[in-house]
């Protein structure tokens, strides 16, 4: 299996992707990556080249480019060189914690969609409540206006990624709406409803609220990506200030609160880890002609290699190709 | 290459991209009126003429493409 990784992207590259790769290397005999970037700079961090070969590239997108002209205009980039190498046949997906919209361009426009898939879409993997393995969110922010057919492949598509990437037998899907009745939501809404609830193969229960995203009631939630990137913002902000309130509550208040605090700490270590979101891998391109997988920009080298590890599951089982197997058989 | 070597090939391509009968292409179908396409369906459709045509085409340019016979003419101006 053969890993193309933009080597330059994301906001602590190449160091943090060059220490999740090696890290990725030693545990999985069966990967070879291809890093595409700066020669110079990946060579400062590289400590073995077993299974590692070095593609320069000149150029390299920036967090701040416009996605469809950067990978029009930028083709030595690390990033459309990787994806390009995947075109071409030579490596077989592609890794980059770059520019998120500049990657769904080059796989769009450089990989390709797989035939009869009408838009792909972006795949996260959010930490829920329960003693589930967290939940599939789709589409978090690729398509800022969708049709409802979108969603219908997209809760297919996520589907058979939940039965054979997180073994669940008959994954629940959940449409996100603004009330739980069929009724609810604008037209696209209620077609996506009708046509969900008409999928033979998949395991529809309706619309949920975005209240409950995180409760891990269902395995996957479907959304177009508008609603879904407004929803997932409103939740990080939302954790991101709580968390931060709850810092300064239990530090600034004198004595008796920091004991306090030194005595539940154990148990804020514990919702810390529930809300890990390293162990839970990057944000999939789903519907593209091979593995495009995303991690943040600010990903460390844990989550380098936990996303990587999660690029060998699709390519060991095949998820791209049951996909054109359903669409196109 | 002749013009209707290239409109030969720019249909075949159309065909194959939008899921319509070559038969049933013209040199006046309009991208977005008769073939309901998006941005994204022109932006690959502009990369697929050049990895076909192998020369680049500039967004300006490719802006300014609207029919088949366009595609066509601008190909065969520019080879």
């Amino acid at each position: 299996m053969k890993i193309a990784v933009d080597a330059m992207g994301g906001d602590n590259a190449p160091q943090v992707v060059i220490e999740g790769v090696e890290k990725a290397r030693d545990q999985y005999d069966d990967l070879e990556f291809t890093l595409y970037g700066k020669t110079e700079e990946i060579n400062k961090y590289l400590k073995d080249t077993k299974n590692i070969t070095i593609v320069h590239s000149d150029e390299v997108i920036l967090g701040t480019d416009e996605p469809v002209k950067a990978i029009r205009s930028k083709k030595q980039s690390s990033m459309v060189m990787a994806a390009k190498s995947v075109k071409d046949g030579e490596n077989d997906a592609v890794f980059s914690l770059g520019n998120t919209g500049a990657l769904l361009a080059a796989g769009i426009f450089v990989v390709g969609r797989i035939k009869k898939v009408d838009r792909p879409a972006l795949m996260s993997t959010l930490p829920v409540a329960n003693e589930n393995d967290g939940v599939l969110y789709l589409d978090s922010g690729a398509n800022a206006s969708a049709k409802a057919n979108y969603l219908e492949q997209w809760a297919t598509m996520s589907v058979f990624y939940a039965k054979e990437i997180k073994g669940i037998d008959n994954p629940t899907v959940a449409l996100l709406n603004n009330g739980e009745e069929y009724d609810k939501g604008d037209d696209m809404h209620k077609d996506a409803y009708q046509l969900l609830s008409n999928l033979e193969n998949i395991n529809f229960v309706g619309n949920i609220e975005s209240n409950e995203i995180l409760t891990g009631k269902v395995d996957i939630i479907v959304t177009d990506g508008f609603t879904g990137n407004a929803a997932l913002k409103a939740i990080e902000g939302t954790s991101k200030i709580i968390m931060g309130q709850l810092k300064k509550a239990l530090t600034e208040n004198g004595i008796v609160t920091k004991l306090g605090a030194a005595i539940v700490s154990p148990s804020l270590n514990g919702l810390r880890e529930m809300f890990d979101t390293s162990k839970s891998g990057g944000a999939v391109l789903l519907g593209l002609k091979a593995p495009v997988v995303k991690a943040h920009g600010n990903a460390d080298a844990r989550a380098v290699y936990y996303t990587i590890g999660q690029i060998r599951d699709m390519l060991d089982k095949k998820i791209v190709e049951q996909v054109n197997d359903y669409y196109n058989d | 290459m002749s013009e209707e070597q290239i409109m030969e090939k720019i249909v075949g391509l159309v065909s194959d991209r939008f899921d319509i009968p070559a038969d049933q292409i013209t040199a006046n179908t309009n991208f977005k009126d008769n073939l309901d396409a998006d941005s994204i369906d022109l932006v690959e459709f502009t990369l697929e003429l050049e990895d076909e045509f192998g020369n680049e085409i500039s967004d300006e340019d490719a802006e300014k493409i609207k029919t088949v016979g366009e595609a066509v003419a601008y190909i065969n101006s520019n080879q």
